[in-house]
């Protein structure tokens, strides 16, 4: 049986259960928000064990194929710190899929039924046989290739033969599947020798190892033990690139994602804002509107400390019941994209999981918010006069301000309209605390909708920068002379530019040289300093132009030395420029092509070449790419192709994935706004019930009620709207802001005022659709049941 | 002068009633409780009369006041003004109806914080669409001359007095000109002098030719009225 004092705090949620059902969603909503910060976790679990089925290498190497005995392997194997090693090979094709062809990576595992690390398992039919294939379990998922077991395979391989390959189901590695993931390449298992067959090289181009000690510094000191090792191997030219040391617990795609939760975090503290703003509103509603029943509490010797234990009961019911219903919905929210999330970038299965302390915060945080918001309130109605507290009614007079006097100045509207423009003067802070609400959630949107703009402006900005059509690699040996003349004599190329990249090391940071000529297909941007010239192109000079973002994290200027190391050892630099370009996502650094060579011991060599068209045309880039890859893959180079205009459609279609997300967050704030906007309709709708009452007594019919609260509702809308568009441009520079501090990558300022229009739109159509049920409910009420109300 | 009629004593009219209830009961329902507010009223009264209605708290004068406005609907009986059957209507076609046919006057004056006295006297016209703006402010500042605050048009209710602020009421209440005033306890919530001023506001509106009912409490003023009814446990028992 419980005490009347206690009942009461029961009865104030059940006689208003609109108003509870409102506020409890909106709790609810906010503290499945709350959710999000368990997406990383719940990812990085699976992943974990992922990496651990999978025997993810902590240390990769890659080098020209290399034939390596049994005995160089076991040599390896018993290298102190090495775990477990194995080797691979690789080779670039193609796969026809009907008149196209997909560009495709073979990679050779030396024995499919005994693998140490990056292990290849079967995800459904069987491990391929000699001169047998199988798909990586990605290339259906991201939608390149969806061959299954049992279909066979057409590739074109270096020397321009083709072969049909049986496909004897589909398999998983994390490296493999990261392959497709950013490179769009259908990746396809077979055994080594299959694949020396296809590429005509023997050997392996790539060691991976299992460490027994996996701290960075004993990873390295393997790493050269390793570079020893292989040196006593006949034909070891040394590495290709720099070693990947894997740090320990990372897996791929880990700091994206956790760059991304970043930005997720920062959305859902917004969402955490609004909700805050919103339920403090509702509950000083709540309160304010039992002013008269705290007096007669307070009339029949209730302690002001008793009167707000009611409330603070009250609060802490619905913040229990927001708080359970919020962690129900965000343990499934959560779950849900992480498991999308596990599925779309690396095909696992994440499962239903929840993090405890994101758990333990949400309740923590349900239960707490309402009580906290509410006390001002309490505070409030319990330092009314109790004679004043008695006589309260609950519905506000007219006041006159200067906002009820300017309210006021709207002769020229229907009557019916002023009453409802009006209205917005009558509970000044629940009307600045809604279009508080509503001006957070645009502002979000335009925020995010503006980041994605930015980014794709970003992405177009980049795209734009490339002054190629095509760009031509080779995944194995250099391009040389013959394949420069063999580009150059084919039909519809107008010019074709060697380049030499390699992923090099700047201060610690990873960073990727890009050997250009000093007049190159690519439009750079310099921001300080100079480009190089043809006398340092031809001299080698050690000078270099590097990317502004770059510059800024490691803290260079122009006129530094900085020490590079690269796969070939370290360098000094003199840096001459600074670009704003970013390629690479901002890390390139632009070296002449004569330093490259050098500096790689790689003379007349190229790893992609730039190459322009006649027309410049979309049809002569396909035309020229595919008449390019049969003439060098006849001449035995692999070769991988990226058509400009695909390539940038690609990275836009990409962006907006990530930004979609984003946005999707966005509208789940304005549509928590929108609950906000229907809770402050609804609260002013019961408090007027008598007013409807007395309006409908004199003549007002359901169309005139209609209009008076749709005005209320639209106004309130349109102010959160107004105030919002400067909120908005405060919160995109932020975004913008953080992006760089946390991906460091520096988008541009957008701000397009087509998406303003599109939020006036969205706040107001939304506006009206949320209205509908207030509203419908001011209209149902029968005159007397209105003048009895209260 | 028409006679009234009462359920014990039906008494036959010499002019057709403005106003006919026949056998109303209204019950209200409360969760799983019911009330019976009226067991059969039989009422009627004719055009330009002025009549009290009377009765202790509960007694159901209140609900026999807004049968007649159409603000509640009976449970069981007719209801009809100038031969038109309110029961019958929607509540969109007797919120029309009211706003054409009926001023209502409120014990809590009932007005609209927001809008001037001007405006709220209005209020009804705006509703009815009758007329231009100005035509309805003309002749809401007349109605407001009339209940003597022509100087207060612009004054929103909380700067007016009780007394003034029921002057504004029946100036609005005679917006539509309608033919019946109805007052809930108009003078409830005032001190006697303004209720007296109030009351020879209503008699000079009837002397006009206006109908008027009024339910109160006060059975002084009650007895200044030249009819008076009296409600008791839902039913007429005086007339």
């Amino acid at each position: 049986m419980l005490s009347g004092e206690r009942r009461l705090s029961v009865t104030d949620l059940l006689r208003r259960p609109a108003r509870t059902f409102f506020t409890v969603l909106t709790l609810a909503i906010a503290v499945a928000s709350i959710s999000f910060f368990a997406i990383p976790p719940l990812i990085d679990d699976a992943m974990q064990q992922e990496v651990r089925d999978g025997r993810l290498a902590d240390v990769t190497v890659t080098m020209r194929p290399l034939e390596l005995t049994e005995a160089d392997l076991a040599a390896l194997a018993a290298l102190p710190n090495v775990a477990a090693v194995e080797a691979r090979s690789s080779v670039d094709a193609r796969v026809l899929i009907g008149e196209r062809r997909a560009p495709a990576r073979l990679i050779g595992v030396r024995d499919l039924a005994d693998q140490g690390v990056d292990v290849v398992r079967v995800e459904s039919g069987a491990l391929p046989g000699p001169g047998e294939l199988m798909a990586d379990v990605q290339d259906a998922n991201t939608g390149v290739y969806d061959g299954e077991a049992g279909d066979t395979v057409t590739l074109l391989g270096a020397g321009g033969e083709s072969a049909d390959l049986p496909l004897t189901g589909r398999g998983r590695s994390l490296p493999g599947g990261e392959q497709v993931q950013d490179e769009s390449v259908i990746v396809l298992y077979a055994d080594a020798v299959t694949v020396a067959g296809l590429s005509g090289e023997p050997g392996y181009g790539e060691l991976a190892l299992r460490l027994d000690d996996t701290d960075p510094d004993a990873a390295r000191a393997t790493v050269e033990e390793v570079r020893s090792t292989l040196a006593t191997v006949d034909g070891f030219e040394g590495f290709s690139n720099l070693p990947s040391i894997r740090a320990p617990g990372d897996w791929p795609g880990k700091s994206d994602t956790e760059q991304f939760a970043q930005l997720l975090g920062v959305i859902t503290v917004l969402a955490l804002i609004s909700a805050a703003v919103l339920v403090s509103n509702t509950l000083s509603t709540l309160v304010a509107e039992q002013t008269r029943e705290i007096g007669i509490m307070r009339a029949v010797g209730a302690r002001r400390r008793q009167v707000a234990l009611v409330y603070v009961r009250t609060t802490l019911l619905l913040g229990a019941i927001g708080a359970v219903a919020g962690t129900l919905l965000g343990i499934l929210m959560s779950s849900a994209l992480a498991g999308y999330f596990g599925t779309t970038f690396w095909a696992i299965d994440v499962g239903f999981g929840v993090a405890p302390w994101v758990l333990l915060a949400s309740l923590l945080i349900g239960l707490a918010a309402p009580p906290l918001a509410a006390l001002p309130a309490i505070r409030r109605a319990l330092h009314v006069d109790l004679r004043e507290a008695l006589e309260a009614t609950g519905s506000a007079t007219g006041g006159d301000d200067a906002v009820d006097r300017a309210l006021r100045r709207t002769a020229f509207l229907p009557r019916v309209a002023q009453i409802g423009l009006r209205n917005v003067g009558r509970r000044k802070r629940r009307s600045a605390a809604t279009a508080a609400i509503v001006a957070l959630a645009v502002g979000n949107l335009l925020a995010v909708l503006a980041l994605a703009e930015s980014a794709a402006d970003a992405s177009r900005t980049s795209w734009g920068s490339h002054l190629e059509d095509v760009q031509i690699s080779t995944a194995g040996a250099p391009f040389d002379e013959r394949a420069r003349e063999t580009i150059l004599a084919t039909p519809g190329v107008a010019e074709a530019q060697p380049v030499l990249k390699n992923a090099v090391e700047l201060g610690g940071r990873e960073a990727y040289l890009w050997g250009v000529e000093p007049d190159p297909l690519f439009r750079y941007r310099l921001a300080e300093g100079r480009w190089f010239d043809a006398a340092e192109d031809a001299s080698a000079a050690r000078v270099a132009v590097l990317e502004r973002n770059l510059a800024e994290t490691a803290g260079i200027d122009v006129g530094d030395e900085v020490t590079l190391t690269t796969a070939a050892g370290e360098a000094d630099f003199e840096i001459i420029g600074l670009a704003t370009n970013q390629q690479e996502n901002g890390t390139a650094l632009y070296v002449p092509l004569g330093t490259a060579r050098d500096l790689l011991h790689r003379p007349s060599a190229a790893s992609t070449y730039w190459i322009g068209t006649d027309s410049g045309e979309d049809e002569a880039a396909d035309r020229v790419t595919a008449l390019v890859e049969d003439r060098l893959a006849a001449r035995g180079y692999e070769v991988t192709s990226e058509i400009r205009y695909v390539a940038e459609r690609d990275e836009i279609a990409a962006n907006s994935t990530l930004t979609t997300t984003i946005a999707v967050l966005g509208f789940l704030i304005v549509a928590m706004s929108m609950v906000g906007l229907a809770n402050a309709i609804t609260t002013n709708v019961l408090e007027r019930t008598r007013e409807i009452g007395i309006l409908r007594s004199i003549g007002a019919r359901a169309r005139d009620i209609r209009r008076i609260f749709t005005t209320e509702g639209v106004v309130l809308a349109l102010l959160g709207w107004l105030v919002g568009i400067p909120l908005g441009y405060l919160l995109t520079r932020l975004l913008l802001r953080l992006v760089w501090e946390v991906v460091e990558v520096r988008l541009p300022v957008v701000f397009p005022p087509g998406n303003v229009v599109l939020a006036l739109v969205g706040t107001t159509v939304l506006a009206l659709l949320v209205l509908f049920l207030p509203v419908h409910r001011a209209v149902r009420f029968r005159p007397g049941e209105a003048l009895r109300y209260g | 002068m028409t006679e009234a009629t009462t359920s014990q004593e039906p008494a036959a009219t010499t002019r057709p009633p403005l106003i006919e209830l026949a056998g109303v009961e209204k019950t209200f329902k409360t969760g799983k409780l019911e009330y019976r507010a009226l067991r059969g009223v039989d009422l009627s009264i004719a055009p330009g009369e002025m009549v009290a209605v009377v009765g202790p708290s509960g007694s159901g004068k209140s609900t026999v006041l807004n049968m007649i406005t159409g603000i509640d609907r009976p449970t069981a009986g007719t209801v009809a003004f100038d031969g038109a059957r309110l029961d019958e209507m929607s509540e969109e076609q007797l919120a029309v109806w009211r706003g054409a046919h009926v001023g209502i006057v409120f014990q809590f004056f009932q007005l609209l914080p927001t809008l001037s006295a001007l405006e709220n006297a209005a209020l009804p016209l705006d509703f009815l669409r009758r007329g231009s703006t100005k035509e309805r402010f003309e002749h809401a500042r007349h109605n407001l001359e009339v209940v003597g605050l022509g100087d207060k048009a612009d004054h929103l209710p909380a700067e007016l007095s009780g007394g003034e602020q029921q002057r504004v009421a029946i100036a609005r209440s005679l917006a539509a000109d309608p033919g019946l005033i109805v007052g809930d306890e108009p003078t409830g919530n005032l001190d006697s002098v303004t209720a007296d001023e109030m009351f020879r506001l209503l008699l000079r509106l009837n002397e006009e030719g206006k109908t008027i009912l009024f339910v109160t409490h006060d059975r002084d003023l009650a007895a200044r009225a030249p009819r008076v009814v009296e409600i008791r446990d839902g039913r007429v028992v005086r007339d």
